[in-house]
């Protein structure tokens, strides 16, 4: 299928130039000279991505961009110009541009681009078809924030700067060689956003695995390891949770497998490692539970995971998107939506036990009321809910957890066909997905 | 050496990640560093000289020492100073510990009214910050050095501290002598 794309550069003679590109490469141009022109016929014709100047007499491309995007937010736009000031490429990009190429051009770049974007705008449409349009919401927030920074994240929304540094950082890390730190408040989500950093990899030979208190030692990891060279993992990314909490039988295999010494010499893959702290580090060594071993070698590459209240403006759009995930694993027809006073109370409040905490309150409001608006009251009441009842909030969210470890668990042993899961539990396949989503 | 063991381990640790955030050092090379520095904590007798500074700089010979001063310059704004230069002493009201000194490359070289002129390598590693300018009061004014000058300077701290040391014993027993 043959896709459109908009074409606006003042220089006819560099207008002509992609249009050809783009022609060549199979899709359907509208090249305009100006700016004011180009608004009208973007309103009234479907495009699946616009390519834009930016020094234009009428208006810059930027504002372009801005005019379109008030019409048509979804619709992907990509920058060419001669040359940009690093705050006009940050305002571009804090207003949603899809890409920046500067001339000279990479052709093939450009074009792979607009493909990538027209891919995830469509990927976009078909979510937000089979979602309600208050689904919609949290959703269109995400393709936005991953439209801004170039590449997918969904442990945060990124809608503040806070969370879009965090995001790029941990990109800018995705190719650590040997360990990489993560230190965050309690309740933080750190399974989520090391799943954000593999799928940062588009390779099937990337292979992370997860070991907690409960499930490390070395027999576990050995098996693990042959159960990914089985699958054709290239490299094995191991992810330690809660490392605060190892035991001392545990924490010198911590520093074994970072360096696979000792029990773990045998191990052949190449792998790096993932510590996840929950606290701060300098207070656990003075408390004797992180060793000077691990104190050291944590400080290779280290990064601090924000939380949520350093966040505000995530909060709301986080508690959307774990509205539908419930709705989705619930099965349920429409998606409920917060009303503003909720949103605003969700994004003031200070979250003291984190990702863990919003979560269980969204679920218990999702328990409680769920009907087609979320109250600010049945926020309040859940909070409460959850804090007086806080050894079964814990008990419940230990219980979901070990679900999503035995969902994993069954993926792996049923070669990850979703259906055979499914059918395994004795339930449907998008109950699944959400799950090991 | 062993009281300092802490503020060695967190200073060092400060240092390298400081050195990678700022782009003067790669995570390759600070964990081949902290290999090196592992190894050295554990025997008492190399503890005084573990630092991951001297194994970045004469070691594994990564790290650019006069890139990281230019940097210290640029960045905090602190002045260098040639201890070599210096008349090094102990000064009026403070009980130098050589250790802590030795802990972490830095001396305390002058004294102007209440506040102390200090030189360190170590001036990128908060820990060894706030642990001087609490000892001192926070009347600091600070000053970045080379590591070959700060080993200098230490040694011949040594020696001057050995002197003023036999001299006021030898005082002493003069007086005692005279009594």
């Amino acid at each position: 299928m043959a896709y459109s794309v908009l074409i606006l550069d003042d220089d006819v003679d560099f207008n002509s130039l992609l249009t050809d590109i783009f022609e060549q490469a199979d899709y359907i141009v509208t090249s305009l000279e100006d700016p004011i022109e180009a608004v009208e016929v973007f309103a009234n014709t479907d495009y699946d991505l616009v390519v834009t100047d930016h020094k234009m007499p009428e208006m810059t491309g930027a504002e372009f961009m801005t005019e379109i995007k008030k019409l048509k937010p979804e619709v992907p736009v990509i920058m060419v110009s001669g040359f940009l000031e690093n705050d006009t490429i940050r305002a571009l990009i804090s207003g949603g541009v899809g890409g920046v190429f500067l001339k000279p051009l990479n052709i093939f770049s450009l074009l792979e681009r607009t493909s990538e974007l027209i891919e995830e705008s469509r990927r976009f449409k078909q979510n937000s078809d089979s979602d309600s349009g208050s689904a919609m919401a949290g959703l269109a927030d995400q393709v936005d924030g991953d439209a801004q920074m170039g590449f997918a994240f969904r442990s945060f929304p990124c809608k503040s700067r806070t969370s879009i540094d965090f995001a790029e950082r941990l990109y800018s890390l995705r190719n650590f060689k040997s360990t990489l730190s993560l230190i965050g408040e309690v309740g933080t989500h750190f399974r989520l956003i090391c799943e954000d950093i593999r799928n940062f990899y588009e390779s099937e030979k990337e292979h992370f695995i997860y070991l907690s208190p409960g499930s490390f030692d070395a027999e576990q990891v050995l098996f693990l390891f042959d159960e990914a060279k089985a699958a054709g993992a290239e490299r094995v990314t191991c992810v330690l949770l809660d490392v605060e909490s190892m035991s001392d039988e545990q924490k010198p295999l911590v520093a074994a497998l970072s360096k696979c010494a000792g029990v773990f010499e045998s191990i052949e893959t190449p792998s790096r490692t993932i510590f996840c702290v929950s606290g701060d580090l300098d207070v656990l060594f003075d408390e004797g539970r992180i060793d000077e071993h691990l104190y050291i070698l944590m400080g290779t590459a280290e990064v601090r995971v924000p939380a949520l209240r350093d966040c505000a403006s995530d909060i709301a759009v986080l508690a959307q998107q774990m509205v539908v995930d419930i709705i989705k694993e619930k099965g349920l027809g429409s998606v409920s939506r917060f009303e503003a006073p909720a949103r605003e109370f969700l994004s003031q409040h200070l979250w003291d036990h984190n990702y863990e905490q919003l979560r269980a309150t969204v679920r218990q409001v999702m328990e409680s009321s769920p009907g087609d608006v979320l109250t600010l009251a049945a926020v309040t009441a859940a909070l409460q809910s959850n804090a007086a009842a806080s050894p079964r909030a814990r008990f419940e969210a230990r219980l979901s957890g070990a679900r999503v470890d035995y969902v994993r668990a069954a993926s792996v042993l049923l070669g990850g066909t979703r259906a055979k899961v499914a059918a395994f539990f004795g339930t449907d396949t998008t109950v699944i997905e959400a799950t090991l989503k | 050496m062993q009281q300092h063991r802490a503020l060695i381990l967190r200073s060092n640790r400060f240092l390298g990640s400081s050195l990678v955030n700022k782009g003067l050092l790669s995570s390759g090379d600070l964990e081949a560093a902290n290999e090196k520095f592992m190894d050295a904590i554990q025997t008492p007798e190399l503890l005084k000289n573990a630092s991951i500074l001297t194994t970045l700089l004469y070691d594994l010979k990564v790290l650019d020492e006069a890139r990281l001063l230019e940097h210290i310059v640029e960045e905090h704004g602190i002045g260098l100073i040639d201890l070599n230069h210096v008349e090094l002493r102990s000064l009026p009201s403070t009980e130098i510990d050589l250790s802590l000194c030795w802990a972490s490359s830095t001396i305390p070289f002058d004294k102007v009214e209440e506040t102390y002129m200090v030189a360190s390598c170590y001036y990128m590693s908060a820990p060894v910050v706030k642990h001087w300018e609490e000892l001192l009061d926070g009347k600091v004014v600070w000053y970045g050095t080379s590591m070959a000058s700060m080993s200098r300077g230490l040694e011949r701290l040594e020696d001057v501290l050995a002197a003023e040391k036999a001299a006021a014993a030898a005082a002493a027993a003069e007086t005692a002598e005279t009594e």
